[in-house]
């Protein structure tokens, strides 16, 4: 019998990470935090027969891995979180259906954690109405319905365009997309993206949506605030001319770019061989994920001894997604707003509530305080998302306020486990692995 | 098809749910965006729909989880989080 | 009453003070605001060691009887002495805190700890019936009696020595490890770092554990690792905890109380400690282990079924981080505070184990006392260096 090898995330990396590692003969257990596999990417419908229209080979991807999952050795563990590596080497696992922590010794462990979103902060972005795109899009496509009322999509990215399309599609397009990048396609950019024409069919199939709808993205247009006007949002909008203007607005949805998930997940040294799969490496996309997913069943199988064959196909996929993503990259903007240009009061970490005003004035004596003090006393990353929407932003506000002297981020972002807020009823069923005192 | 034949409980209120969708999408089509009072002006709400913001964050059957990552049940008793001391 | 000075009153000079803790930054307060030019050097940042992974706790309850317990209670006065004179602003909150028996065997550990606090004065009240369900019923439904110990208080250590760094007067070297110091007749003259030789006049060294590489022969002074548990906020709902609750066991993990049969190397002692967010700080281990990396799920599981057991209302919360610290302990239970043999000019403190952010402020202020030659306002003959026969290893 083989020792156990565990992926954590249900999405294309873990999902093709898990498949070839079972074709290889290993035992392995796949845990996914959601009650269905697909990941953010690949979400599937809480009713079949209402689904979202995506492209064609996107869909085909997924099933075709997902039919072989299904076939395959893969134990599937559901409403399985991952809670971390704990200091005694051991792989913690909440199990959301009976509400224990399970625990795991595996020979190794693959982290297909995927990605989060980047949402830079604006006044009123904390605002109940206000969503990732991506949390927009993942709510469509489980519900299969666009989301009701007025939507406002802004910040920069494909993403913007996707989400857009997919609601034009179901009849109910935005209002109005507002890309930051003042940027058109130029002929370098589709030169660059010959190589994966996949990209260039996709984005006109979601141009042409948009055309029809009136809904083209208006480029060089960005959000400056939010507030709450009568049970809605009332949004400054800034053109490319930079005139302000209003729209009011049911929802908005905001997104500047995608950051590889990696909170929480620095492995002791004595714990299980570990590799990671996917956006939570490198932000590559779904195409990529499926490829670095076999390359991660081959770091294990290389580790555990097996013989393994090259992956030349999986190399190749990679080189090219990562060509076509760094072009698509480069139309976009996702600096997001002018950190000179926040009020005070605009709030930066979202869990604690605090502000642009309270870090300036940790800042604001000649003093160098470290980052670690600003997060102490400032309490930034200190709140339940542990620094996963502000972290990034902070350090690089401290590295641009303080010339040539950039803060550590990982002072700021958790390494450690848990990797998210764990139950304290979960802990409590964990038994003492010693005679109790 | 079997469509909002079934509700849970949300701080009391019936709130009607379809087979596998999460507790957001149900809250979401209700109409209710405020899932908690929050800390300093950031009231709980549907945020990243991954489990990775913590701002859906809601109490069912007294154990927090997050909205966007737990299936809706009939029957399921789910509050708001209460705020804390200041 | 004030004790006299072991040296001549000196004229304000300047003073290089090793360690950016609790300790080591209200040292540089006092002597800042006594006239010196003081500078804090500090391998990494302020409270980046014991002080910022402290459990915050300016208590006396969980003293040790003795000379400890009576300088608890003069170091919380103190506090209560910075909050008037505005120093510390709102940071020192006063609060009483609960000493709580679950079981019989609890109870007599209890009742004479009891006795020793009112010994050294300090004002408790003992909790059975209606009066221990009325103050913590709520928040711990299984006690079967208390001892409420009145008059102390929580302050968060880094939120003081924050508070200690923006009052100013001094400046601070981040990432600056102090390597040696030169010396001239019997007096150092030199704070050496990678940046160079800094001259100085007299020097307080407040390191933590980093003290003992300064110092001769075997360290007295070994790490005691210790895990603590932070929660979310609890509800609106939830049930009020008047102040920390602190299990008799506690105290016999610390070593203040005896117990048959507690020799491991590792003891867990628990205190829930409601913040003033609304989140609550659950601790904590004691281990003779140096590894202030990791944390252990054995650990954290063990010490939040003790939790649950007495407060049932924690299951509802959910664990946001955990995190280690390293204490610097010494072999008999007490700091090490005074004069270092070895040089004229050099002062220590450290070794406070888990009652740094209790004592930090005080002796700060008595470092201050000593090193500007004045009368020492409490007596800490029992915390003298000499009791080691502690000495500067880089004398030689």
């Amino acid at each position: 019998m083989s020792a156990e090898v565990l992926v954590i995330g249900g999405g294309p990396a873990g999902a093709s990470a898990a498949l070839h590692l079972a074709r290889a003969g290993l035992h392995v257990t796949l845990c996914e935090q959601g009650p269905r596999l697909g990941g953010a990417l690949h979400r599937q419908p809480d009713d079949p027969a209402q689904r979202i229209r995506v492209p064609r080979a996107q869909s085909q991807r997924w099933r075709a891995l997902s039919t072989a999952l299904e076939a395959s050795s893969v134990q599937i563990l559901c409403r399985h979180m991952f809670a971390g590596i704990e200091g005694g080497g051991t792989v913690l696992l909440e199990d959301r259906a009976s509400g224990r922590l399970v625990t795991r010794r595996p020979a190794a462990l693959v982290l297909a954690l995927g990605a989060v979103e980047r949402v830079t902060p604006l006044p009123g972005w904390q605002l109940p109405g206000v969503t990732t795109v991506g949390g927009l899009q993942v709510m469509m496509k489980s519900t299969g319905q666009a989301p009701d009322g007025d939507v406002l999509v802004a910040g920069s990215g494909p993403l913007l365009l996707a989400l857009a399309a997919q609601m034009a599609a179901l009849g109910k397009a935005p209002v109005a997309v507002l890309e930051r990048s003042p940027k058109l396609v130029s002929p370098s950019v589709i030169a660059s993206l010959i190589t994966a024409p996949a990209y260039l069919r996709e984005a006109s199939h979601y141009l042409l949506a948009l055309a029809r709808a009136g809904a083209l993205p208006q480029h060089g247009t960005w959000v400056r605030a939010i507030s709450p006007r009568d049970g809605r949002l009332a949004v400054t909008i800034v053109d490319r001319h930079g005139r302000d203007r209003e729209l009011v607005v049911d929802r908005v949805a905001l997104h500047d770019g995608l950051l590889p998930n990696q909170n929480g997940t620095a492995a002791p040294s004595n714990g299980p061989f570990v590799v990671r799969a996917g956006d939570c490496r490198e932000v590559l996309g779904g195409v990529a994920a499926m490829a670095d997913g076999r390359h991660a069943a081959k770091a294990v199988l290389a580790h555990l001894g097996r013989s393994t064959e090259a992956e030349p196909s999986a190399t190749r996929v990679l080189s090219r997604e990562r060509r076509a993503q760094a072009a698509i990259n480069a139309l976009y903007d996702y600096s997001g707003a002018d950190p000179a240009w926040l009020p005070d009061e605009t709030v930066i970490c979202r869990c604690e509530g605090r502000t642009l005003g309270q870090l300036r004035d940790l800042l604001a004596s000649s003093d160098p305080v470290s980052a670690r003090e600003i997060k102490l006393n400032g309490r930034f990353g200190m709140g339940a998302c542990q620094g996963r929407f502000c972290a990034e932003w902070v350090a690089a506000f401290i590295a641009a306020q303080r010339d040539g002297e950039p803060p550590a981020v990982s002072e700021i972002i958790g390494s450690r486990w848990p990797v998210k807020p764990v139950p304290i009823s979960a802990f409590v069923t964990l038994p003492p692995s010693r005679p109790s005192e | 098809m079997t469509r909002f034949h079934q509700t849970f409980s949300f701080d009391g209120t019936p709130v009607a749910c379809t087979d596998n969708e999460t507790i957001a999408s149900a809250l979401d089509r209700a109409g209710i965006r405020v899932l908690g009072p929050g800390q300093n002006d950031c009231a709980g709400r549907y945020f990243c729909g991954i489990g990775a913001c913590q701002a859906c964050v809601v109490s069912v059957d007294g154990t927090r989880m997050e909205a966007c990552l737990t299936p809706a049940r009939a029957g399921l008793f789910v509050q708001r989080i209460g705020s804390g001391a200041s | 009453m004030p004790h006299p000075a072991s040296s001549p009153p000196q004229s304000p000079r300047s003073v290089a003070i090793v360690g950016a803790g609790i300790v080591g930054m209200s040292a540089a307060h006092f002597l800042s605001r006594a006239g010196w030019q003081v500078t804090v050097y500090d391998a990494g940042a302020p409270a980046s060691g014991a002080t910022g992974s402290a459990d915050g706790a300016v208590s006396i309850a969980s003293k040790k009887p003795g000379p400890l317990m009576t300088l608890a209670v003069a170091a919380v006065r103190f506090y209560e002495h910075l909050t008037e004179t505005g120093i510390l602003g709102d940071e020192y909150l006063p609060r009483s805190t609960f000493v709580v028996a679950s079981d019989q065997e609890e109870l007599g550990v209890l009742e004479r700890h009891a006795s020793h606090l009112e010994a050294s004065g300090v004002s408790i009240r003992l909790l059975k019936g209606a009066a221990l369900t009325g103050a913590i019923g709520a928040a711990a439904p299984s006690a079967i009696a208390a001892v409420e110990v009145q008059g102390e208080g929580h302050a968060v250590g880094y939120r003081v020595v924050e508070r200690l760094r923006r009052l100013g007067g001094f400046p601070i070297r981040r990432n600056c490890r102090v390597s040696g110091f030169n010396f001239s007749k019997g007096r150092i003259v030199g704070v050496v770092t990678e940046d160079g030789v800094e001259p100085t006049d007299a020097v307080l060294l407040a390191t933590g554990l980093g003290s003992a590489s300064f110092l001769s022969g075997l360290g007295p002074i070994r790490p005691r690792k210790g895990q603590l548990i932070v929660t979310d906020r609890a509800g609106a709902d939830a049930p009020s905890f008047p102040g920390p609750l602190m299990s008799c066991r506690y105290l016999v993990s610390k070593g203040s109380q005896a117990a048959p049969g507690v020799t491991e190397s590792r003891s867990l002692g628990l205190v829930i400690d409601p913040l003033r967010t609304g989140q609550f700080l659950i601790g904590g281990s004691r281990e003779d282990r140096d590894d202030r990396e990791t944390t252990d799920a054995d650990v954290v599981a063990t010490l939040l079924r003790d939790a649950v057991e007495l407060a049932p209302s924690l299951a509802q919360l959910r664990v946001i981080r955990v995190f280690a610290g390293l204490r610097a302990a010494t072999s008999d239970g007490l700091p090490i505070v005074g004069r270092v043999g070895g040089a004229e000019n050099l002062w220590i403190a450290t070794g406070f184990e888990g009652d740094g952010i209790c004592l930090g402020p005080l002796m700060g202020r008595l470092c201050q006392q000593m090193i500007c030659g004045e009368p020492v306002a409490h007596d800490i003959s029992s915390l003298d260096a000499a009791r080691f026969g502690l000495s500067l290893a880089t004398a030689a």
